[in-house]
């Protein structure tokens, strides 16, 4: 299956080096928001993207928010998503999971991480 | 009888006022004191009043120009992303320029082995060969091109610094905004005034204010197996086990 990634991150710079890293794993594919609400616009008008890597902490929709609209919209609920974020205490990587991401990486992330969590969701999906 | 008593009692009361007196006289010293403390404490207070609302006036700009530093690290970052995209295209095109002289050599040298056997000269055909294994693109080469895109790929992630640290000085902002308020509001309570905004420094709100507080960066391992624990904990499947012990 071909993998069309949406790329959400208030920082350009993370989305460069999520992108840069995705590019390394072999992927080709990717749209960019640099908010929840941008992302849930995009990924409601596009139905080619499959994949969601999305942060925690950006402004008008955070990425907690965008994962709990998402499973909350019978088109596109089903969408894997992998968040992204630098908050690594337990207590939010549990709230995380009850919104239901799919799985869930504590930046600064290495290639293998990115690969190995990607991997994982697609093998449970 | 009542004459008497009536003077009793006015003695009774001089006795208290003769002690009263001798309160008063003990008493002034100590009023005296505090008189002259506050007149050294009141400029004090002053002082301190002033350099509050110096620093308050100040913390805007401070903020100010943490958020530059975050705008400016972030064009810094872009800048640096856009260097190693540019270096990692030309290393790609060196890497295809350097497999298309790979697959040159190789024809050539299966054309040379055709031609060597036309030729009878063994010192010239040693001579030639010697050189041509010296234009070879070896596998050296290969590896050095893998390790300088590894190289570079990890320079691109050593960026993620960048985000880091953003969201660390916009954790120390909202600190700063929040000292401020209550200096403000301290300023308020002690002049019944709002505290005048500096005229040079224009401050803009953190938008949205989003950031974690308790953002690192580090290469330890403990953060992302915490998360691997619980996603593995959370999405594990109830074992055969498990289900029968319901049943029991």
């Amino acid at each position: 299956m071909s993998l069309k990634f949406l790329i959400v991150d208030d920082s350009l710079t993370m989305r460069r080096i999520v992108i840069n890293s995705l590019k390394n794993l072999g992927f080709d594919q990717f749209v960019e928001a640099c908010d929840g609400k941008d992302a849930y616009d995009k990924l409601l008008n596009d139905n080619s993207v499959n994949f969601v890597i999305t942060d925690w902490n950006m402004p008008v929709f955070s990425g907690l928010e965008l994962t709990k609209a998402i499973r909350g919209h019978s088109d596109v609920k089903n969408i894997p998503i992998l968040m992204v974020t630098t908050r690594g205490i337990k207590e939010d990587i549990i709230e995380a999971l009850q919104a239901k991401v799919n799985n869930y990486i504590v930046k600064p992330f290495t290639p293998n991480v990115l690969r190995e969590k990607i991997d994982q969701i697609l093998a449970n999906t | 009888m009542k004459k008497v008593n009536n003077m009793t009692d006015l003695f009774a009361k001089l006795d208290d006022l003769k002690s009263v007196f001798r309160y008063g006289e003990k008493l002034i010293p100590i009023i005296q004191n505090i008189i002259e403390f506050m007149r050294e404490t009141v400029p004090l207070l002053e002082n301190i009043n002033s350099s509050i609302e110096e620093s308050t006036c100040k913390i805007p700009k401070a903020t100010n120009q943490i958020i530059n530093v975050t705008n400016a690290t972030e064009v810094a970052t872009t800048e640096i992303l856009d260097l190693v995209d540019e270096i990692s295209n030309n290393l790609s095109k060196a890497e295809k320029i350097s497999e298309h002289i790979s697959d040159q050599n190789n024809n050539r040298r299966k054309i040379w082995e055709k031609i060597k056997l036309q030729l009878f000269d063994e010192a010239l055909i040693s001579e030639y060969e010697h050189i041509e294994s010296d234009v070879q693109v070896t596998s050296e080469q290969k590896d050095i091109f893998s390790k300088i895109k590894e190289e570079i790929y990890r320079i691109t992630l050593s960026l993620q610094v960048q985000d880091i640290t953003a969201q660390q000085l916009a954790a120390v902002n909202h600190l700063i905004e929040s000292v401020n308020n209550k200096l403000s509001s301290l300023i308020t309570d002690f002049q019944y005034a709002d505290i005048k905004e500096p005229a040079d420094t224009f401050l803009d709100k953190v938008a949205g204010a989003t950031f974690d507080p308790n953002a690192r960066y580090h290469d330890k391992k403990e953060a992302q197996d915490i998360a691997d624990s619980l996603v593995n904990s959370h999405y594990e499947k109830t074992s055969q086990t498990e289900i029968d012990k319901l049943f029991l």
